[in-house]
């Protein structure tokens, strides 16, 4: 047996490399990536529920400025969607996650790093909560959308992206990159960017899923919900076998 | 007067610190913010006597905050580093990567 006292043996160059081991040791022991992808993916399934169940079209007067000459005084408004559902769902899954991650770490026997991802997500979905009860306009749609004061062109690329981003893209991905620093998880860096590319991604789905159909929303759902959910069996699947090759 | 970035990096290392299995034990800490008993043992491939000796080592240095505790009716010991254990283990990694530039220095050197 080693004298318990003696000094680290080996070159300084050693040293460091087996402290990188140790800490790879830790690392891989916290992880946990797998269950917040799994919930994102169930939550974003159950839009496409959500969506579908809260879709209505009502027909209102046109703004002026709408009006195509020799039309009929009257536009189609379709809505879908509760507000309610991602602020609270987000919630709700940020909460579980600190739950599962708290969990983990009594059993496995290390401290966790979960809380900025904890902190950030709840923060974002509130704000979201918050635009999304705001935002939702009462009257009918003008020439320009009102953005925190922002008048905005609706037909513009950026405002587009913009819409875009403050979706479930933000709530969902900019947590999901603070995961991937809190965990040093380059693997889950790169899932997330892929995840926000998809998201940010301008679909048409025009050609084959009208504007009016209850449906209309499945495609921008279902896509990132199935990647979230392979990105779930993908990440479980490698941190399992990487907890069997350490330990 | 010796400055002391003149001073060759092997005399800025603590005893204490500089040795195989505390320094695994301070590097595991620091990462995991919170580790308890088991995992460091298994970690660091060493029974429950050798570990608590070392850990008594780095307590009494004041490097290391013992908590004591009960998860139902097993015991527990999760340790933490302190704010001087969290400043002893950085000097080391600097003391650490200074002399592995001096060697590389040397080496390089005609």
């Amino acid at each position: 047996m080693t004298d318990a006292s003696a000094p680290s043996p080996g070159r300084p160059h050693e040293i460091l490399a087996n402290l990188g081991d140790l800490t790879r040791k830790v690392r891989i022991a916290q992880r946990g990536t797998w269950f917040p992808l799994l919930l994102f993916a169930v939550l974003t399934l159950g839009a496409i529920l959500a969506n579908r169940f809260t879709f209505s079209i009502r027909t209102i007067p046109c703004p002026v400025s709408h009006t195509p000459v020799g039309a009929g005084p009257s536009c189609v408004l379709t809505r879908q969607g509760m507000p309610g559902y991602w602020a609270g769902g987000l919630v709700l899954a940020y909460a579980a996650t600190a739950f599962f991650y708290l969990r983990r770490s009594r059993s496995r026997g290390v401290g966790t790093p979960i809380r900025p991802y904890v902190l950030t997500g709840i923060a974002i979905a509130v704000l979201f909560g918050a635009t999304a009860f705001l935002g939702t306009p009462q009257t009918p749609p003008g020439p320009t959308i009102d953005f925190w004061g922002l008048h905005l062109n609706p037909h513009a690329g950026a405002t587009m992206l913009l819409e875009r981003f403050t979706g479930t893209a933000a709530s969902i991905g900019v947590p999901l990159l603070v995961l991937s620093w809190v965990e040093r998880n380059r693997a889950l860096l790169l899932f997330t960017l892929a995840y926000l590319a998809l998201e940010l991604a301008p679909i048409n789905t025009g050609s084959w899923i009208a504007p009016s159909s209850p449906w209309s929303a499945l495609p921008h759902l279902a896509i990132p919900a199935v990647f979230l959910l392979l990105g779930a069996l993908g990440f479980a699947r490698t941190q399992q076998r990487s907890q069997r090759t350490t330990s | 007067m010796t400055d002391q970035a003149d001073q060759h990096p092997v005399t800025g290392l603590d005893d204490v610190v500089h040795q195989r299995v505390r320094l695994g034990i301070l590097t595991i800490a620091h990462q995991a913010r919170r580790v308890e008993f088991g995992f460091l043992r298994t970690a660091l491939e060493l029974t429950a006597g050798n570990l608590s000796q070392h850990l008594a080592v780095l307590e009494k240095a004041g490097l290391l905050h013992v908590e004591k505790g009960y998860e139902g009716k097993r015991p527990r010991t999760w340790l933490a580093l302190t704010p001087t254990g969290h400043q002893a283990l950085q000097d080391e990694v600097t003391h650490l990567k200074r002399l592995i530039h001096q060697i590389e220095q040397g080496n390089s050197a005609p």
